[in-house]
C-alpha cells in the first residue's frame, strides 16, 4: 500500500473513537444550543457504535438456548446498547424541551448572547 | 431484608401519588417517608449484625448478572438518605409550590439516589446517573424563571457529557475484562498485563466523576444549581447534600477498583487541597447567602477528597465521615437559609440583619450547623476534620488543613453577621413544622458529635482515642482560629476589593467542556507518567 492509513486501522472501534471526539469538539467550540445537542447526540452516537463492536467475531451465531455447534456472540453488549439507545433519545428529547422554553424566554439560540442578557439582568 | 424494596417501592408509590388527586398524595408521600427511614435504620442494624447483604439479579452468578451489594457505609449512606428526604418533606410538603409533580419528581430521585449507594454494577450507574440528571435539572427549573432556566440547562448539558465520557470509559473497561462488575473487575484487576491499556478508560472515568464532584476546573456548574435564584431550598439541599455525595461514593468506588493497577493518590490529593482553597475564596467573596453555601460545599467537597486520598487510614475514614456531617449541616444552613430569605425577601448577607431576635429557634439550629462546619468541639465537624487531621504526614499537610479550617471560620463569620442587627424587630411567624425539621437536624449535628467515637466504631471499626485533653486542646485551636478569622475579616478580607464586587466564575457551556477536555488530558497524562 502507497501512503494512507493502513487499512486495519480502518475498524469500528477507532472510528467510534473519532466519532466521539468529534462530538466532544462541537461541545467545545460550538455556540449554538441546538449545535450543542446534537454534539451531545454524536457523542453517544460514538459510545454505542464503539459498544457494539467490542468483542465482536467472525461468524458468530446468535446466542440462543439449545445446542447449536458454533462461537456464541456476546449478547450483553447489545442488551446495554438498547438501553443507551433509549436514555440517549430521552435526553435529547429533555434537552430540546428545555431548550424550547429557554427559547421563549430569551428568543436566541447562541449561549454567549443568553449569558450576555443574564449578566445585564443581574447589574439591573 | 430485600435492598430492591428501597429502590422499587418509592418508585412505584411515586407514581400512583402522582395519578391521585386531593390531599391524600401528601399524606401517603409523608407516610412513605416514615416507612422507609424506619426500614432504613432495621436495614443498618441488620447488616451491623449479620455482614454484608449481597443479591443478584437476573443471574446466580454475580459475573452475569446485577449485583446490588449493602454494606456497613451504603447503609448508613442509606439511613442518611431517607433521614434527608424525610427532614424535607416534613419542611415542604405544605408549601404552594409542591404539587402532584413535584412529589413524583422527588421520590423518584430517592429512588435513584438510594440506587446509586446500593449497585456495583458499571452500566447501571451511568442509567441511575442519567435518569437522576434529568430529574434534578427539571427540579432547578421548577419555578420557571429565566435565570433557573438557563442554570438548569447549563447542569443538564455539563452533567450529560460527563456521562457519557463515563459510559464510553465503562466501554473500553468491557472490552478488556468482559464484565461490568465493580468487585469482579478490582479481583481481574491485577492480572492485567499492560496497565497502559487502562489509561484511556481511567482518565474518561474519573473526569467524568469528577464533574459529578466538583473537582477544581469542573465545579462551575455546581454553584448555578446548587443557589439558583427560584430553585426550593429543599431542592438545594437535596442537591448539596445527598446529590454531590452520589459523586463522591462513586469516586471512592472507581477508585478502588482501580487500585490494584493505577494509584494516583498524590495527585487527587493535590486536586482536593486546591479545590478545597479555591471554593474557600470563593465563597468569602459572594454577597449572596446562597451562593456562599453552595461554594462552601465546593471546598467540603475538596476536604473530603483531600481526606480520602491522603493515604492513611485515620484521613481515609476522616474524609467517610465527613460525607454524612456536611450532608447534616449543610441541610440545616440551606433550610435556614430559606426560611430567612422567604421572610426578608433579599439574598444579600450586608442586608439581613437581626435574624437572632426574629427567629430565635432557627437561629439557634443555624448557630449549631455552624458551630459544626467550622469544627467546634462537640460538635460533628470536629470528629471528622480531626480524623482527617490525625492522618496528615507532614507538617506542611497539617498547615494547609489549617488553613482551610480557617477560611471556613472566615466565611461563616460572613454569615454570622446576620445574627445581630439594630434594626427594629418584624413580626415574624415561622411555620412549626418548619422549626421542627431545623431543630431536629440541628440538634443531629450536636449528636453525631457527641456520639463521634461510637459512630466511627460502628461504622469503620476504627478505634477513635477521644481524651479530655484533646478536647481541651480543640477547644484552644478553635478559639484561636475563630479569634484570627475575626481578625482577619474584620481588619483585612472585607476591604479587599473583590470580596467587596463579589467574585463570580461564570462558565458558560463552551468553557465547561475545554475544562473537561483539560482535566481529562491531565488526568491521562499523569497516569501515564506514574505507570511508566
Amino acid at each position: 500500500m502507497k501512503g494512507g492509513i493502513p487499512i486495519k486501522f480502518i475498524n469500528a472501534q477507532n472510528v467510534a473513537i473519532i466519532i466521539f471526539f468529534i462530538g466532544f469538539y462541537g461541545l467545545c467550540a460550538r455556540r449554538n444550543v441546538i449545535k450543542t445537542i446534537i454534539s451531545l447526540g454524536i457523542m453517544s452516537g460514538g459510545v454505542i457504535l464503539y459498544f457494539v463492536s467490542v468483542n465482536r467475531q467472525e461468524n458468530s451465531i446468535p446466542p440462543m438456548v439449545g445446542d447449536i455447534p458454533g462461537v456464541y456472540a456476546d449478547p450483553l453488549p447489545q442488551a446495554l446498547v438498547i438501553t443507551a439507545i433509549v436514555v440517549g433519545i430521552s435526553v435529547t428529547a429533555v434537552a430540546l424541551i428545555m431548550f424550547i422554553s429557554m427559547y421563549h424566554t430569551y428568543g436566541t439560540t447562541n449561549w454567549l448572547k443568553i449569558r450576555k442578557m443574564l449578566n445585564e439582568r443581574k447589574q439591573k | 431484608m430485600i435492598l430492591y424494596f428501597f429502590i422499587f417501592v418509592p418508585i412505584i408509590v411515586g407514581t400512583v401519588v402522582y395519578l391521585i388527586p386531593g390531599k391524600m398524595t401528601k399524606i401517603l408521600a409523608f407516610l412513605l417517608q416514615g416507612l422507609m427511614l424506619a426500614l432504613a435504620i432495621y436495614n443498618f442494624i441488620n447488616v451491623v449484625s449479620n455482614g454484608d447483604i449481597v443479591q443478584v439479579i437476573g443471574s446466580n452468578l454475580s459475573i452475569t448478572g446485577i449485583t446490588l451489594v449493602c454494606d456497613k457505609i451504603s447503609a448508613a449512606l442509606l439511613i442518611l438518605t431517607t433521614f434527608i428526604f424525610f427532614i424535607c418533606f416534613l419542611f415542604g410538603l405544605l408549601d404552594k409550590f409542591v404539587n402532584n409533580l413535584f412529589i413524583f419528581l422527588f421520590i423518584i430521585l430517592q429512588a435513584l439516589i438510594i440506587g446509586i449507594f446500593l449497585t456495583r454494577d458499571l452500566f447501571n450507574i451511568y442509567v441511575l446517573v442519567e435518569v437522576s440528571t434529568i430529574i434534578v435539572s427539571v427540579l432547578i427549573m421548577f419555578k420557571k424563571d429565566s435565570v433557573s432556566l438557563y442554570d438548569g440547562m447549563v447542569y443538564f448539558i455539563s452533567n450529560i457529557a460527563a456521562m457519557t465520557l463515563f459510559l464510553f470509559g465503562v466501554a473500553i473497561l468491557y472490552k478488556t475484562f468482559g464484565v461490568l462488575d465493580i468487585d469482579v473487575i478490582k479481583v481481574k484487576m491485577q492480572f492485567v498485563e499492560d496497565t497502559r491499556s487502562l489509561i484511556l478508560p481511567f482518565g474518561l472515568m474519573m473526569t467524568g466523576i469528577g464533574l459529578k464532584c466538583a473537582f477544581l476546573p469542573l465545579f462551575s456548574w455546581l454553584p448555578k444549581a446548587h443557589a439558583t435564584a427560584s430553585a426550593p431550598s429543599i431542592v438545594s439541599v437535596i442537591l448539596s447534600a445527598l446529590y454531590v455525595k452520589g459523586g463522591i461514593y462513586l469516586f471512592i468506588r472507581i477508585a478502588d477498583m482501580y487500585k490494584p493497577a493505577i494509584n494516583i493518590d498524590w495527585v487527587f490529593l493535590t486536586i482536593g487541597i486546591m479545590t478545597s482553597l479555591f471554593g474557600i475564596v470563593l465563597a468569602f467573596s459572594q454577597k449572596d447567602i446562597k451562593l456562599i453555601l453552595a461554594y462552601h460545599t465546593v471546598s467540603q467537597l475538596g476536604l473530603i477528597l483531600t481526606g480520602l486520598s491522603m493515604g492513611t487510614v485515620s484521613s481515609y475514614y476522616g474524609g467517610l465521615l465527613h460525607i454524612f456531617n456536611h450532608a447534616m449541616f449543610k441541610s440545616v444552613l440551606f433550610l435556614c437559609a430559606g426560611i430567612i430569605i422567604d421572610h426578608y425577601k433579599t439574598r444579600d448577607v450586608y442586608e439581613i440583619r437581626n435574624v437572632f431576635k426574629n427567629m430565635p429557634l432557627v437561629s439557634i439550629a443555624m448557630i449549631m450547623a455552624i458551630l459544626g462546619i467550622t469544627g467546634a468541639p462537640f460538635f460533628n465537624g470536629s470528629v471528622s476534620k480531626y480524623l482527617i487531621q490525625g492522618g496528615a504526614k507532614n507538617i506542611s499537610l497539617n498547615a494547609i488543613i489549617i488553613i482551610i479550617n480557617l477560611g471556613t471560620v472566615i466565611s461563616f463569620i460572613k454569615v454570622a453577621t446576620i445574627f445581630k442587627g439594630k434594626e427594629k424587630t418584624m413580626n415574624v411567624s415561622v411555620k412549626w413544622y418548619k422549626k421542627t425539621a431545623v431543630l431536629i437536624i440541628g440538634s443531629m449535628c450536636l449528636l453525631m458529635g457527641l456520639g463521634g467515637p461510637v459512630l466511627v466504631r460502628t461504622l469503620f471499626d476504627y478505634q477513635l482515642q477521644m481524651s479530655f485533653l484533646v478536647y481541651i486542646e480543640k477547644l484552644m485551636v478553635y478559639v484561636f482560629s475563630l479569634a484570627g478569622g475575626y481578625l482577619l475579616y474584620s481588619r483585612l478580607i472585607r476591604k479587599l476589593k473583590f470580596v467587596k464586587q463579589g467574585l463570580s466564575i461564570d462558565l458558560g457551556v463552551n468553557e465547561i467542556s475545554i475544562a473537561m477536555l483539560a482535566f481529562f488530558v491531565f488526568l491521562s497524562f499523569t497516569t501515564y507518567l506514574s505507570l511508566i
